[in-house]
């Protein structure tokens, strides 16, 4: 298994997001410029200022039988809904690839989250009797991911993982990689996140509704990554050519030049640049990206979340012209940051 | 994955069976097991009542009490782990911060602090919310980069049981592939009410000392700790002069896709991990003299576990024994891929297979050989490190000395 630089393209990509299912709502907001955010509706956390990017009309048993959807928590039903759509978008059937050449890497940042609260209230409400084991197997992280893959019937490597804003990013990172080295044709990735009450709760106690955590989002965003060689086979619609990824975890303190320069590399020749997480409010950053350079922004229009990066990389291939560069610069407060090329269209 | 041969250069470990390497390594050799009660939190109203916890845990004996207050359990034990590790290896100082990266895997993470905030609020009554800080396992690995100025890659592997491993041959491909000089790798994690309550609701925890291939196991006993391999580019390490302890040679990892919790029963796609992970190493199976195992102690793990192994090594598996160190250090969770990866090191070097501890009689559905009586002896130089998980996530490494 060597590490050859074989290319990876994007075939297909899906959202479902505070906009709607699929990736047009969204397209759509950003056309219009017009934000899907809504108040918080819940009585204990809502404020009339206060507002967020619930998937409010999500209905989980349109894309599965509902006995599978009463199995799964939130966050596993929108990573199988996503990725169901985005593999035909892809135009991927899957009953025509070997499943183990299939496998899926996501991001999920408080997946697991809701049904580890359910499951400990009910003890801490009721005590032994009131403990629910359905609820305990999606209180992991990797509920999401893994369901999908029972639900598709992908085999092939299977990973979940969480850095911050830049969960999809480190998961986009991994699945390229596995493509690369061979390990599997296709990679679903990006990112998924789900959002609660007591979430709002938690963050209004760290203090943090003022700040990254304002407006906060929920739900998938998913790529469709393959071989180069493999998506020419099937004759796939390429949307795009992923170029580079770099990653940086952290800018030490005098350092941060250095930091971003390698980060950034060459910013001339740039089509676009797609921010996520809180890579807007990272002055070292932002003082580099070229104020004439458009720019797209999915986080205010619907929230922001730990595993965005998934709809806005999305969402910022999508819109990209023909034969142009788009960078994706993704940024969470403490570090990691990550600067990930998308090249629209055909192979060089 | 092996452009670049990728060493260990540093071990760190502290968890319910020893605070550091030289005493976990005696632990494997003693074969002296860490399960017993547990005082973190009433554990009266549950069936099993022990689990190996790092007992008279004094967090000021390693942080100062601001520190203490913004880290999680969980973190704390990942930073202790990781000052061991890096100091051995001395990488800090010869390393740009660039070149140095991190990679940690994790489970229920700060969950421990932040339930008591879940129950103060349940209760009505004021909670630090401090408590929440660590709640997301990525809490961990950022810490770690910051405390030892690591500005390379960090991320956090977020698959239940088979995060660290999973966190660790990550790792080494990082390094196989020439994104990183360095990196820190492996898994912390911390026992909390969530995964104790949990693992009983769905009664798999037994009520004694988890007896991994033994008639008669019930299930798992529970964990905690971290333990973190420094891992670097052999010609560098061997430029340097720096310790090496042993090798990353490969891993692979799988769904399922088949069940949540239930593990796929013939152990097909457990063998075809194993067998991805050897054949990424550029290894036969001949070559492998053991295996640490998932080995959890549920009656269906050891049964499936023991039938991948006859499908890996076929006629010859008689010769390869499956072990499962749980039986010493309990089952850590987020940390039980990078703890027993670092058992899996240790044994390789002092040239022994660990001793399966607990046992309570011949399963004759577990009938392999498991090193039930005591450690053996050996003179094989690799190993395979499995880790299955909840979603059916499997991974397994290939270590060698």
């Amino acid at each position: 298994m060597n590490g050859s630089a074989q290319q990876v393209v994007i075939s297909g990509y899906s959202a479902i997001t505070a906009a709607g299912a699929g990736l047009e709502p969204l397209l759509a907001a950003i056309r219009d410029g017009r934000p899907a955010l809504s108040p918080v509706s819940d009585d204990r956390v809502g404020r009339p200022d206060r507002l967020w990017g619930r998937a409010a009309f999500f209905r989980a048993s349109e894309y599965m039988p509902p006995l599978k959807a009463r199995k799964m928590d939130r966050a596993s039903q929108f990573a199988t809904a996503a990725t169901g759509l985005a593999l035909k978008d892809a135009g991927i059937d899957l009953k025509t690839l070997e499943p183990e050449r299939v496998g899926i890497a996501l991001g999920c940042g408080f997946g697991g989250v809701g049904n580890s609260a359910e499951f400990l209230s009910g003890y801490f409400t009721a005590g032994a009797e009131g403990l629910s084991p359905l609820l305990f197997p999606n209180t992991v992280s990797n509920a999401p991911a893994s369901n999908a893959s029972i639900e598709l019937g992908l085999k092939g490597p299977n990973v979940t993982l969480v850095q911050r804003f830049c969960s999809a990013e480190s998961a986009l990172m991994m699945a390229c990689r596995f493509i690369q080295e061979g390990r599997a044709d296709v990679m679903i990735t990006g990112g998924v996140d789900d959002l609660t009450p007591l979430m709002i709760a938690g963050f209004e106690a760290l203090g943090q509704l003022k700040s990254y955590a304002r407006n906060f989002g929920e739900g998938s965003g998913i790529l469709v990554l393959e071989s180069a060689g493999h998506a020419r086979r099937r004759g796939a619609g390429i949307r795009a050519v992923l170029d580079d990824i770099r990653t940086v975890g952290l800018f030490p303190s005098g350092r941060e030049a250095e930091g971003v320069r390698y980060l950034l590399g060459d910013c001339s020749g740039l089509t676009r640049v797609g921010l996520s997480g809180t890579a807007v409010d990272t002055a070292p950053l932002m003082q580099q990206i070229p104020a004439s350079l458009p720019r797209l922004e999915t986080g205010p229009l619907v929230g922001r979340s730990l595993a965005m990066g998934g709809s806005a990389m999305a969402a910022l291939v999508a819109t990209l012209p023909a034969g142009g560069t788009g960078l994706h610069l993704a940024a969470s407060p403490e570090g990691p940051y990550f600067a990930i090329r998308f090249r629209e269209g055909a192979l060089v | 994955m092996s452009n670049k041969r990728v060493a260990i250069t540093g071990l760190g470990v502290f968890c319910g069976a020893a605070g550091n390497v030289e005493r976990f390594g005696a632990a494997l050799m003693n074969g002296s097991s860490a399960i017993g009660p547990l005082d973190l939190f009433d554990v009266t109203p549950f069936p099993s009542q022990i689990a190996a916890q790092v007992r008279g845990y004094d967090p000021l004996e390693h942080f100062d009490r601001r520190a203490v207050r913004k880290l999680s359990r969980a973190d704390q034990f990942g930073l202790i782990a990781a000052r061991e590790a890096l100091e051995q290896s001395g990488i800090l100082d010869h390393y740009s911060p660039w070149e140095m990266g991190v990679s940690m895997g994790a489970g229920a993470s700060g969950m421990f602090q932040s339930e008591q905030w879940l129950k103060a609020r349940l209760d009505g009554t004021p909670a630090p919310p401090s408590l929440l800080r660590g709640l997301l396992p990525d809490r961990t690995t950022t810490e770690i980069a910051r405390a030892f100025g690591m500005a390379g890659y960090q991320g956090s592997v977020t698959t239940a049981c088979s995060s660290s491993a999973t966190a660790i041959g990550w790792a080494a491909d990082l390094i196989a592939s020439g994104r990183q000089k360095a990196v820190i790798a492996g898994g912390s994690d911390s026992l909390s009410l969530l995964t104790f309550a949990g693992f009983n609701a769905l009664k798999v925890v037994d009520p004694l000392p988890c007896a991994p291939f033994s008639l008669g196991r019930q299930g798992i006993s529970l964990g905690e700790g971290a333990a973190c391999l420094v891992l670097e580019e052999e010609d560098a390490a061997l430029r340097r002069g720096a310790p090496i302890h042993g090798y990353v040679n490969g891993y692979a990892l799988a769904g399922e896709a088949f069940h949540m919790t239930a593990p796929e029963p013939t152990g097909a796609s457990a063998a075809r991990v194993m067998s991805e992970a050897i054949a990424s190493a550029g290894l036969d199976p001949q070559e492998v003299g053991w295996v640490n195992a998932h080995g959890t102690g549920t009656p269906l793990n050891d049964v499936v576990e023991s039938n991948a192994m006859k499908r890996v090594f076929g006629e010859r598996v008689g010769q390869v024994p499956l072990v499962s160190t749980k039986s010493m250090t309990g089952h850590c969770l987020g940390a039980a891929g990078a703890i027993e990866a670092l058992a899996t090191v240790i044994s390789l070097k002092r040239g022994i297979i660990p001793q399966t501890l607990n046992f309570r009689g011949h399963d004759p559905a577990c009938d392999l050989e498991y090193c039930h009586d005591a450690h053996h002896a050996t003179q094989c130089r690799v190993a395979l490190s499995n880790s299955f998980a909840f979603g059916g996530n499997i991974t397994s490494l290939v270590l060698s000395i």
